[in-house]
């Protein structure tokens, strides 16, 4: 009896919370539910049919998408592995310059927000302004200033390279733009790291005769080091949403070698209406993200207490 | 919860220092602005068939007639506008919704919240590109309004609802971390007098975190203005319905020589980006974005 009694006090006390939250959580819900929920479902849905979007037929076909996306041609292959040595070369290197420039703007007595603004800049530009003048600056001929810098110029190179037409030189471009575009942004975030950190820190460090890189080295990383850990996470996943950079620069050409995920999705839903492989894509990418999420929390966490934080 | 940089700011005595540092990141800088000074000079230079030899990173002329081609496109203005009036109107609206989610989420309990809101963050998790195709679908199934025989694809009101769609998510974990950290006690004083939950949010919770919430408007701001797939997708077909990015791209595409028009096209589309982040940069607070996302 008086455990009904209870339930009944609890099922009212959460009907009268729902009560209270439907109209706040309502207008969110609905949106969330019809355009990005629904959606989720149905790529499921499709990625095992043979999808005609025309009539709309959905029929079952098993694990037939993920077969031919896996083993009929190497692309997937490509684009997968490009993703991940996206993320091994670009993320290393924007926190390293992140944190390089962070530290130097944040010693600046005069004019820290010249650089803040400046090295920023790139952040706010548009993913399809800065692959376009990349476009025009990995050039093949020598109007293009790489070209013109390497051969004419510096005379590193004898002949000219057609940069966005091979393999490596056309991923290295995509990767030097990545750092270009996303240092700016790490840089801010660390910065606002360093500017929590308590001046007496340093300058204990001072009296004991510690230099600019030791108290970078101990000090400033120390107390930036979840501040790292949340650039980095936040760097690997983008990597794995690379797309205008590649469709802009090089079209994953040669051969599909400069391909990604996302683009070798994209060409598969809306240049070739494979919308089945195209969402077996979507789904083995979305794996591979939260796995490398849960991945990459875990080790944190054991980082975190191996140092009894 | 705003960083005090006055304060707490190491500062590095030594004079030669200031000098070595300034010098490393005035070089540093002006390398990082190598495609900037190449957008900007090219857009002064006249293309036609031939590119310039040797490509410049100072404009040797004020030639503005790149600007003028460019201003005098009619798609250039259509574009402009439509630019303009999405990403006002979704900034508006996916920021409100928002701000009620994570009020909902923050401040009121009822079961089955915490499991909610882990949905809401898994979603964050999925690559966005992954739902297009059934958002497209569902768009050219809601046929119910008059006049629109495709249903929502090709409209306005249909990248709009995507937008505002996909941003919910985000800007609720983002500002639930805010709201969570306003005290109590000043919201019993509105139970007091006798409002409700939307007194609260009203008077109490929105104007105190008006910093959060400016933040987040500016770059979702930035992020509508530059949204280039969802756009091309849903409304790239629609020649009355293209905006900025659509545009860049095809200047690209239909005169693959005539750099001038295309960097041009892009600093006029770059530079209210610009100017909104110098004039609020002092107010963003950056401090914010990290939170909650280390903390756990």
């Amino acid at each position: 009896m008086k455990m009904t009694l209870t339930m009944k006090k609890r099922i009212k006390k959460g009907m009268k919370g729902w009560l209270s939250a439907l109209p706040f959580i309502m207008p969110g819900l609905i949106l969330v539910a019809v355009f990005i929920i629904y959606p989720m479902l149905f790529t499921i849905k499709i990625s095992f049919s043979d999808y005609r979007i025309v009539t709309g037929e959905i029929t079952n076909v098993g694990l037939l998408n993920f077969k031919n996306v896996l083993f009929e041609t190497k692309d997937f292959w490509y684009a997968y592995r490009n993703n991940f040595l996206y993320a091994l070369v670009t993320v290393p290197l924007i926190i390293f310059g992140g944190l390089i420039f962070s530290y130097l703007v944040n010693n600046l007595k005069k004019g820290q927000s010249i650089f803040k603004v400046g090295f920023y800049l790139p952040v706010i530009t548009s993913w399809v302004i800065v692959s376009l003048v990349f476009k025009y600056m990995f050039g093949n001929s020598n109007t293009g200033l790489m070209n013109y810098l390497l051969v004419d110029v510096f005379h590193i190179l004898d002949e000219y390279v057609p940069w966005l037409y091979r393999e490596w030189t056309g991923n290295g471009a995509i990767w030097l733009m990545g750092v270009w575009k996303n240092m700016g942004w790490a840089m801010l975030i660390f910065l606002a790291a360093l500017q929590s950190i308590p001046i007496e820190l340093y300058e204990s460090a001072s009296i004991d005769g510690a230099g600019l890189w030791d108290k970078f080295r101990f000090i400033t990383i120390a107390a930036v080091k979840p501040t790292i850990y949340f650039v980095m996470v936040n760097m690997i996943i983008g990597s794995f949403n690379v797309f205008i950079q590649v469709m802009l620069l090089t079209s994953g050409n040669p051969n599909g070698t400069t391909s990604v995920l996302q683009y070798l999705l994209y060409n598969r839903a809306f240049n070739k209406f494979e919308f089945g492989e195209a969402s077996a894509i979507g789904l083995i990418s979305a794996v591979t993200i939260v796995l490398l999420t849960i991945i990459l929390n875990k080790a944190f966490l054991l980082d975190r207490n191996g140092n009894g934080e | 919860m705003m960083v005090n940089n006055q304060y707490t700011k190491f500062k590095t005595k030594n004079r030669i220092t200031q000098i070595f540092i300034w010098t490393f990141l005035i070089i540093a800088l002006i390398v990082f602005s190598i495609p900037f000074l190449i957008m900007i000079a090219s857009s002064f230079e006249e293309f036609s068939y031939v590119l310039p030899y040797p490509p410049k990173l100072f404009p040797t002329s004020l030639d503005f007639a790149a600007y003028r081609y460019v201003l005098e496109q009619h798609n250039f203005m259509t574009a402009l506008k439509n630019s303009v009036i999405n990403t006002s109107i979704t900034v508006v609206v996916a920021v409100f919704i928002s701000s009620l989610s994570a009020y909902g989420f923050s401040r009121i309990e009822f079961p089955g919240r915490e499991l909610l809101f882990g949905v809401y963050l898994f979603t964050l998790m999925m690559p966005g590109f992954l739902n297009i195709i059934p958002q497209f679908v569902v768009l050219r199934n809601i046929t119910f309004i008059p006049g629109l025989s495709r249903g929502l694809v090709g409209s306005r009101l249909g990248l709009i609802l995507i937008y505002t769609a996909t941003s919910i998510c985000g800007h609720t974990f983002f500002l639930r971390n805010f709201f969570k950290n306003v005290p109590l006690a000043l919201s019993e004083s509105v139970v007091v007098d006798g409002g409700g939950h939307f007194s609260i949010f009203f008077r109490i919770i929105l104007p105190l975190s008006k910093p959060a919430i400016g933040t987040m408007s500016i770059f979702a701001l930035q992020g509508f203005w530059e949204e280039y797939f969802t756009a091309k997708v849903l409304v790239g077909a629609n020649e009355a319905m293209i905006t900025l990015p659509l545009l860049l791209q095809r200047l690209n595409g239909e005169h693959a020589t005539r750099w001038e028009w295309v960097f041009a096209a892009s600093l006029l589309a770059l530079i209210p980006i610009i100017i909104l982040f110098i004039v609020f940069q002092k107010k963003l607070v950056i401090g914010g974005l990290t939170q909650g996302a280390v903390k756990e």
